[in-house]
């Protein structure tokens, strides 16, 4: 299959000014991330807190302007688009967002929300508008009677189905989802996540999935980045394969099996995500790791698969 | 369907509407009754009025309250009553048209300033204070000195002095909602800016700016009757309720009716406004959003 | 240590709670697990008596604690319990914690209040407490501010503070759904050890089914205010009966088995106002029948656990 989308050194610097009683600081949110997501696969992208997972999200989507790298959507250099290429573009690449509570206009109905789509991209559906809306309604498992309702009468996996909708209104090939069930409940989350399955093979679609939750990201992806202060530090080239970074193993060690006959003694790893401000040179990593040496703390390793699948390590497992 | 079937379908039509439900309550429903009889008064005046407002009679000069001058009549004989209805006109539509040019500029100005932020912002809402630190007689007295006394004079001062209050309130609710992730997703889609402006970012943060101008409009009364008294608003023949009391003031002791009338006119008017836009807070259930502008 | 026997709560006239029953010994983990709504916390909100604050009050059952019955106790008498035998553990460390004041005193004033420590007798616990879950350099840590640390330090401080006046029994409620995986696995390790260490009975609520398998010994599935499932927690996942705790297992994402597709539940959990007659789960049930919308199931019993289901037969072992 060819790349839906290529992402290369893609990086992302905050900075803050300084002032009379503060220093300017700066930030890498995402630091120089590369990689191939080819058409009708799925990626997630995996990471605690403040790793740049949501930032990289948006950054590919051009929602945040990216500080360096490149970005090819289909053959196209997104970051050489005027503005409003940009705008025509974006009917082909659509994102769910984590908290469908605030992702719909509250003044909106359904089905102004879900038409909303090509009225913007000055679309005419091939049928009449208000069965295009009940069929996309019906497409993510809505009553379509629910069509004049308005966000606050509906509940929270409803609206993220109305998300669904609307990304789905100008059928794109790649969909980013945002951690789209991080703010539901499980039993609805699952709900959700069997609804993108199945659109995927109904419609082909390509899906870039960023979460927290490893035991998700394993159940729905083919492949998976691990992200760790900005920097992809493993890629995963199938869920099954085994943790060479530390940091990997780490997190696969923290996320607990649904059964008590899989209860295993947890040696945490001590200390948390440092702050991503004015970062010390080396490895991200190498405050917390057991593996750590001098050559950790002086030099920041590269992405290599030199033994093996790309891992950012100087020790690797 | 009927008339009265449709008026009754408007009126339930009106109750559920937010603006409706703010005369849902007993405080509610007098002010915003003396609100609406006042502003019928004013349209209606050259009918209600029982005299002409600019007809002299200086035989009858300072006559007390009685038949048939109800309020009495002042220095020149001049019927009170009819002056006062007459003076509503001048009060409410100078302080009206003086706000909805303020709400006017001042929604642009914010939303823009919110909406574009950088350097743009900045510069708006430097000029916005500073006219905001100026006081309203100052900025008057500019207005006097350049076009001369009059109506107009106030009408542009009433709506400077309230620009900055219009424009930090719009840029402060559109800064909120632009963090909204609706936004983002409509961004996403591919909506150009004016999009996002006229179809989720202005409709949303409407409902407190048309609040703030609704108790606008009672300050403006006020304004421009002190612009009145000192003699910089309406030019006489015109009835303004400034200008009246302004007047008043020499024959305070002969005849205070002169004075008292415009003036319980102003007080009343203010204090209806302020207690119906109080119930409009509630009703639209805006009071978190009115705070930090 | 503690139980609890059909406790039911009510705000005016909607009653979020009823039939509410567990009990827990020492050196015990007890996991209440449910949705959002389930009325998990509003449980733990009884058991500690605060409930008055937000204007509910229990209409039915018994809380015992040691012997004595917590529902008939003067709000004095739960004061000195509240923070001295029973320890609480809150969801969000950031509002636990008084930001303009050091750690040390906040810690301090527990073993104060409680315990009637002096000043420096106080401070020797504290430290001694902070050490025991291991923060390096307890000293140093007490004279530093809430926004100084972060957030799994403060949720290691927030269980200091539950700890400080030596309770017999911990509520934790859902400790570490704010923080990141990493740090969870920390604090669950930490509680696993207090409880083992001093023979703590935890009453541990949560809306995760991992972190129940991983770290319970009994559990209780709650549903729209009601107790559906409880039991030894490898019977209920071995062996689930209730419909709902069933589906609730196969809900839960498991990575390295990718044969089982992850089957949701249909509609949505309801909320207090809208709780469904007789069965609450009977909308969203798959076995449901004309009874389960009129008659409220009682518990079948067996072995050590009991289902409030209609259909409770022994259902196939469906989770792997």
């Amino acid at each position: 299959m060819p790349n839906l989308l290529e992402v290369r050194d893609l990086s992302k610097r905050f900075t803050s000014a300084g002032g009379p009683f503060r220093k300017a600081r700066s930030m890498h949110a995402v630091n120089g991330v590369s990689f191939d997501l080819p058409e009708g696969r799925v990626i997630g992208v995996v990471g605690e807190s403040g790793c740049g997972k949501s930032t990289l999200a948006r950054l590919i989507l051009r929602l945040i302007e990216p500080s360096g790298g490149a970005v090819n959507f289909d053959g196209d250099n997104l970051l050489a688009k005027s503005p409003s290429q940009m705008r025509k573009l974006r009917a082909r690449m659509q994102m769910v967002f984590q908290d469908p509570y605030s992702a719909i206009d509250p003044r909106y109905t359904l089905t102004r929300a879900v038409s909303e789509p090509f009225e913007v991209q000055n679309v005419t559906p091939k049928k009449p508008m208000a069965e295009e809306v009940a069929d996309l309604l019906e497409m993510v498992g809505l009553n379509p009677g629910l069509a004049a309702s308005y966000p606050h009468q509906i509940s929270g996996g409803q609206k993220q189905r109305v998300g669904i909708a609307r990304a789905l209104a100008l059928r794109p090939s790649l969909l980013v989802l945002d951690e789209p069930t991080a703010s539901l409940d499980v039993s609805v989350q699952a709900q959700i996540i069997g609804l993108l399955e199945d659109l995927r093979t109904d419609l082909g679609l390509t899906y870039l999935f960023i979460s927290h939750d490893l035991s998700l990201v394993k159940y729905f992806c083919d492949e998976i980045l691990v992200m760790y202060l900005g920097r992809v530090v493993e890629a995963l080239p199938e869920t099954a394969a085994p943790a060479r970074h530390p940091y990997t193993r780490t997190l696969m060690e923290s996320t607990f099996e649904p059964d008590p006959k899989k209860r295993r003694l947890i040696a945490p790893l001590e200390g948390e995500v440092p702050s991503p401000f004015d970062l010390p040179p080396g490895c991200a990593f190498a405050d917390r790791c057991p593996n750590a040496s001098a050559l950790c703390r002086t030099e920041t390793p590269v992405l290599s698969t030199e033994t093996g699948h790309a891992v950012a390590c100087h020790h690797p497992i | 369907m009927n008339v009265s079937q449709m008026a009754i379908r408007s009126l339930d039509a009106f109750a559920r509407m937010s603006i409706g439900r703010a005369f849902a309550s007993g405080v509610g429903m007098v002010a915003g009754g003396f609100l609406i009889l006042l502003v019928l008064v004013a349209i209606f005046a050259p009918w209600i009025a029982p005299f002409d407002y600019a007809a002299q009679n200086l035989m009858n000069a300072n006559a007390a309250p009685g038949w048939p001058h109800l309020l009495g009549t002042d220095e020149f004989g001049r019927d009170v009553l009819s002056r006062v209805i007459h003076g509503a006109r001048t009060s409410l539509s100078v302080s009206a048209t003086a706000i909805a040019i303020s709400m006017a500029a001042g929604m642009t100005l914010g939303a823009a300033a919110g909406y574009f932020g950088g350097f743009f912002e900045r510069a708006v809402m430097t000029v916005v204070d500073l006219t905001w630190s100026f006081p309203d007689i100052l900025i008057a007295l500019i207005f006097v000195a350049i076009i001369g006394p009059g109506l107009t004079s106030t009408t542009f001062a009433i709506a400077i002095a309230y620009l900055a209050q219009f424009t930090r309130l719009t840029r402060a609710q559109i800064v909120r909602l632009k963090r909204e992730t609706f936004i983002e997703a409509t961004i996403n889609l591919g909506a150009k800016p004016s999009h996002i402006l006229l179809k989720h970012l202005m409709p949303n943060a409407i409902a407190p700016v048309i609040v703030v101008g609704m108790l606008a409009i009672g300050d403006g009364i006020v304004l421009e009757a002190t612009l009145g008294f000192f003699g910089l608003g309406a030019q006489p023949p015109t009835p303004s309720w400034g200008a009246m009391m302004s007047s008043g003031t020499a024959q305070l002791f002969l005849s205070p009716w002169v004075i008292i009338f415009p003036g319980v006119a102003v007080a009343v008017t203010v204090i209806a406004v302020n207690l119906f836009g109080d119930e409009l807070i509630r009703a639209l259930d805006i009071r978190d959003r009115l705070r930090g502008a | 240590m503690l139980s609890v026997r059909d406790l039911g709560v009510a705000f005016g006239a909607v009653q979020p709670l009823s039939g509410v029953s567990f009990a827990v010994g020492k050196g015990e983990t007890l996991g209440i697990v449910g949705e959002s709504g389930s009325g998990k916390s509003l449980t733990a909100m009884s058991v500690m008596g605060l409930l008055p604050l937000s204007g509910g009050r229990i209409t039915g059952g018994k809380v015992e604690f040691d012997g004595q019955d917590l529902t008939k106790l003067s709000e004095r008498a739960y004061r000195k319990l509240r923070g001295g035998r029973i320890g609480l553990i809150t969801q969000n460390p950031m509002t636990s914690l008084d930001p303009l004041k050091k750690i040390g005193p906040q810690v301090d004033d527990v073993a104060k209040l409680h315990m009637g420590l002096s000043e420096q007798a106080a401070r020797a616990r504290t430290e001694e407490i902070l050490g025991t879950l291991r923060i390096p350099e307890p000293a140093l840590i007490c004279e530093r501010y809430p926004h100084q640390m972060s957030g799994g330090m403060k949720q290691r401080i927030v269980i200091a503070m539950a700890l400080a006046a030596d309770p017999d029994v911990l509520i934790a409620d859902e400790p570490t759904t704010a923080l990141d995986v990493t740090v969870q696995a920390q604090i669950i390790r930490l509680l696993d050890d207090l409880v083992k260490e001093r023979d703590l009975a935890l009453v541990l609520i949560t809306h995760d089914m991992s972190v129940v398998a991983q770290t319970c010994d009994k559990v209780v599935v709650m549903y729209a205010g009601r107790a559906v499932e409880h039991g030894p927690v490898e019977t209920i996942f071995d062996r689930p009966r209730h419909p709902y705790t069933q589906a609730l297992i196969a809900c839960i994402p498991r990575g390295l088995d990718e044969a089982t597709r992850l089957t949701g539940i249909e509609g949505t959990v309801p909320t207090v106002v809208n709780y469904p007659s007789g069965c609450p789960f009977h909308p969203r049930c798959p076995r449901a029948e004309a009874i389960c919308a009129t008659d409220p199931p009682g518990f079948s019993v067996e072995g050590d656990s009991a289902a409030a289901c209609h259909f409770a037969e022994v259902a196939d072992a469906q989770p792997a």
